[in-house]
């Protein structure tokens, strides 16, 4: 293992990215911080650039209008940066497949930019906070 | 007024009509030629006076038609005035922006989606529709063919600060301008706000959405009647029982469908417990957009035995899939029904400890009282609904003005406020949820025996439209169908579409550090303040220590004045 994943593993910081959701899985993620299931706990915190960010999560189907701007926020992360799609929508579309203004999937659009990046998926509509907390234990495990 | 009054309003328009249908009492709709609408709007605005809610643009075989949806809120009517467009080619109609800039983003976005012109509006730069969107492509007419995804491989272009799109407005260098977006540290979701600035004030703002478009409208076609409360669910997740529902009653009032009397409980129930967790989770998010991340942390955690509840009763935290045409999918169990009480008594003494916590903190008067006011007349001026207006002292509240589910059956009052400020919202909607909590416990008393669905066999051709108070305000849909089994237009106006707008009446003239909370959703980063110089012709009139000297002497006087 590389020291570069190694000590992204030890209390990973993530920055929240919208692209198209419809703020159910948003507002689970901000329900992970909150008493009840306290991420922080682990070490997870949320920060408020990219710059800091170990990890993406990435909720909803990517709009035409939102894609370049992912792209971009993804390009400011330092490498190597773990790219959660959070929500059935950031996995696949989900229920927007056929929306026209619609260009996801998330990692169709972060592969164009870095064919390497590290995926995760974490399903559901809405995952609930339990599954998200269960995913990153399981990404991280297998890195 | 009563409804009698209103329909002899409404005959001093007649001649300037083609048609008047009056499918129920308080259902009213006109039909008229493009040229007229003008007049009809202004009349029916200024003069009636009605309540704007939306207009939507339809591509019917023959004609474009816009239907301009008004709501008249003591008696509950809704009466909708149809404009139809003969002009194929080069469709065009009088703006009614000018006189109510409420209806100035929705004429944005037909101009968008179906490409009629609307002369003489003020504004009429790209809204809902992508940077890089073709030209000339305007999806939502029938003969749009799909492109419209971008094709694989395309590359990207990187957006800069001083995008060239047509959509944002170039602001000249010498005025500084703040941009807040489409990514912010505590923005849930992504807009973009450009705040032109005169040192602390803020002296105009704009916004550009799109990034969230989903087109649901035009998936929406797509589906069955069935389908279709899955889909407008996920519109927005905090208001995901009150999507559906004004859709289906929207349904129901096409096919004249009465559900049974449990399901209309049952859908109180649901709307309600939303309702409270909404308003919870904002009281939240507000503390933590001024720093009182004590309330923030609270405020969540109570929040959580409400989804629980709902989690019990539907089988999901959010998007609850519980509403369908005819009535409910889920029951409310009624071995549940002790625990909800049970729940919702421990909600309701946390609440009160919250509620005390913040009404009667001297600090947060200071903070928000008087900021980002939004007058009663602007109110009225930008259409906009829910907490909003009932804050600014427009007192409406569909669930009272055309009772829907078990609202009539029930013992609640409407909360409202005058003064229109930050505080008056908190205070609606802190008290907001002690009546919620108050109709979920005597719908749950009251709560009939008997089936949660009707059956449902066809969806006949017309037109009807469905309204409901979701947190947020009033949720308004409208649905036509041509006998299939699926709508042929779709119409969805959200809450927030008529009150984010109205950031304009509210933010400018403000203070820059109280946009933040007037936004309620924004937050801009001054934390950055130590790299700050104000800066006048390359001379430095203020620096890092004159201004944290100008802070404190502020400082001081709002202690001063809180004495």
């Amino acid at each position: 293992m590389s020291w570069k994943i190694w000590s992204l593993k030890k209390s990973p910081w993530v920055f929240h990215v919208n692209t198209g959701a419809c703020n159910n899985c948003d507002i689970e993620i901000v329900n992970l911080l909150t008493p009840k299931f306290d991420v922080e706990r682990f070490g997870i915190k949320l920060v408020g650039s990219p710059r800091h960010a170990d990890a993406l999560l990435v909720t909803g189907v990517v709009t035409r209008q939102a894609a370049p701007r992912l792209q971009e926020v993804y390009r400011q992360t330092s490498k190597p940066c773990v790219v959660f799609a959070i929500g059935a929508c950031a996995c696949d579309k989900g229920i927007f497949t056929t929306g026209y203004h619609v260009v996801g999937p998330v990692d169709k659009i972060i592969r164009e930019v870095d064919p390497n990046a590290i995926i995760a998926y974490v399903p559901g509509c809405p995952p609930k906070p339990e599954a998200m907390i269960s995913g990153i234990v399981q990404a991280l495990s297998v890195l | 007024m009563n409804q009698e009054e209103l329909n002899n309003r409404l005959t001093e328009i007649k001649d300037k009509l083609t048609a008047v249908e009056q499918p129920a009492d308080n259902r009213i709709w006109l039909t008229c030629e493009a040229e007229n609408s003008y007049e009809i709007n202004k009349f029916l605005f200024e003069e009636v006076p009605l309540r704007f809610v939306i207009a939507t643009g339809i591509d019917s075989d023959d004609c474009f038609e816009v239907l301009y949806h008004y709501a008249y809120d003591e008696t509950g009517c809704m009466i909708t005035l149809k404009a139809n467009i003969g002009d194929r080619e080069k469709p065009a109609i009088e703006s009614i922006a000018p006189f109510l800039p409420g209806a100035e983003w929705i004429e944005r976005e037909i101009h968008d989606i179906l490409g009629i012109d609307f002369k003489n509006h003020p504004d009429m730069r790209r809204l809902i529709l992508s940077d890089d969107w073709p030209e000339g492509v305007y999806p939502l007419r029938k003969d749009a063919e799909k492109p419209v995804s971008r094709p694989d491989g395309e590359p990207l272009t990187r957006p800069t600060v001083q995008s060239q799109s047509p959509a944002r407005r170039t602001v000249p260098l010498s005025k500084p301008v703040v941009v807040v977006g489409p990514f912010h540290p505590l923005q849930e979701e992504m807009e973009f706000f450009q705040l032109s600035v005169d040192g602390e004030i803020v002296t105009d703002i704009d916004m550009r959405i799109s990034y969230n478009h989903r087109g649901i409208e035009k998936i929406s076609e797509s589906l069955q009647f069935d389908q279709v409360p899955f889909l407008v669910s996920r519109i927005c997740g905090i208001c995901s029982a009150s999507h559906p529902l004004a859709y289906v009653q929207a349904v129901e009032e096409l096919a004249g469908i009465k559900p049974p009397e449990r399901a209309l409980y049952v859908r109180t129930i649901i709307t309600e417990l939303e309702r409270i967790h909404s308003h919870i989770l904002w009281v939240g998010l507000a503390g933590h957009f001024i720093g009182y991340d004590t309330v923030f942390m609270w405020a969540w955690k109570y929040r959580e035995p409400v989804l629980d509840l709902l989690e019990e009763i539907t089988g999901n935290r959010n998007n609850y899939g519980n509403v369908k045409v005819g009535g409910c999918r889920e029951d409310v169990p009624n071995d549940l029904i002790p625990k909800i009480l049970k729940e919702l008594d421990g909600i309701e003494k946390k609440m009160e400890m919250i509620t005390k916590a913040v009404l009667d903190d001297p600090v947060l008067h200071a903070r928000l009282k008087g900021v980002g006011v939004l007058s009663k007349a602007d109110a009225v001026k930008y259409a906009v609904t829910g907490p909003t207006a009932r804050a600014s002292g427009v007192a409406i509240d569909v669930r009272r003005d055309d009772p829907y589910a078990a609202y009539a059956d029930l013992d609640w009052n409407v909360i409202s406020q005058p003064e229109g400020d930050v505080f008056a919202k908190a205070v609606v909607r802190l008290l907001e949820t002690f009546e919620s909590i108050k109709i979920v416990r005597q719908a749950l008393e009251k709560l009939p025996d008997g089936p949660v669905a009707a059956e449902v066999k066809e969806i006949p051709p017309g037109e009807a439209v469905g309204h409901v108070e979701a947190p947020r305000g009033e949720t308004f849909h409208y649905v036509r169908s041509d006998g299939g089994n699926r709508p042929v237009r779709h119409k969805v106006r959200a809450p927030s579409f008529v009150n984010v707008p109205s950031f304009k009446a509210s933010c400018i003239g403000g203070h820059i550090a109280d946009v933040t909370i007037t936004l309620a959703a924004v937050d801009p980063c001054y934390s950055c303040t130590e790299r700050l110089a104000v800066v006048d012709n390359n001379k430095v009139i203020h620096d890092y220590d004159t201004l944290l000297q100008l802070s404190r002497e502020k400082t001081a006087r709002i202690r001063k004045e809180m004495l």
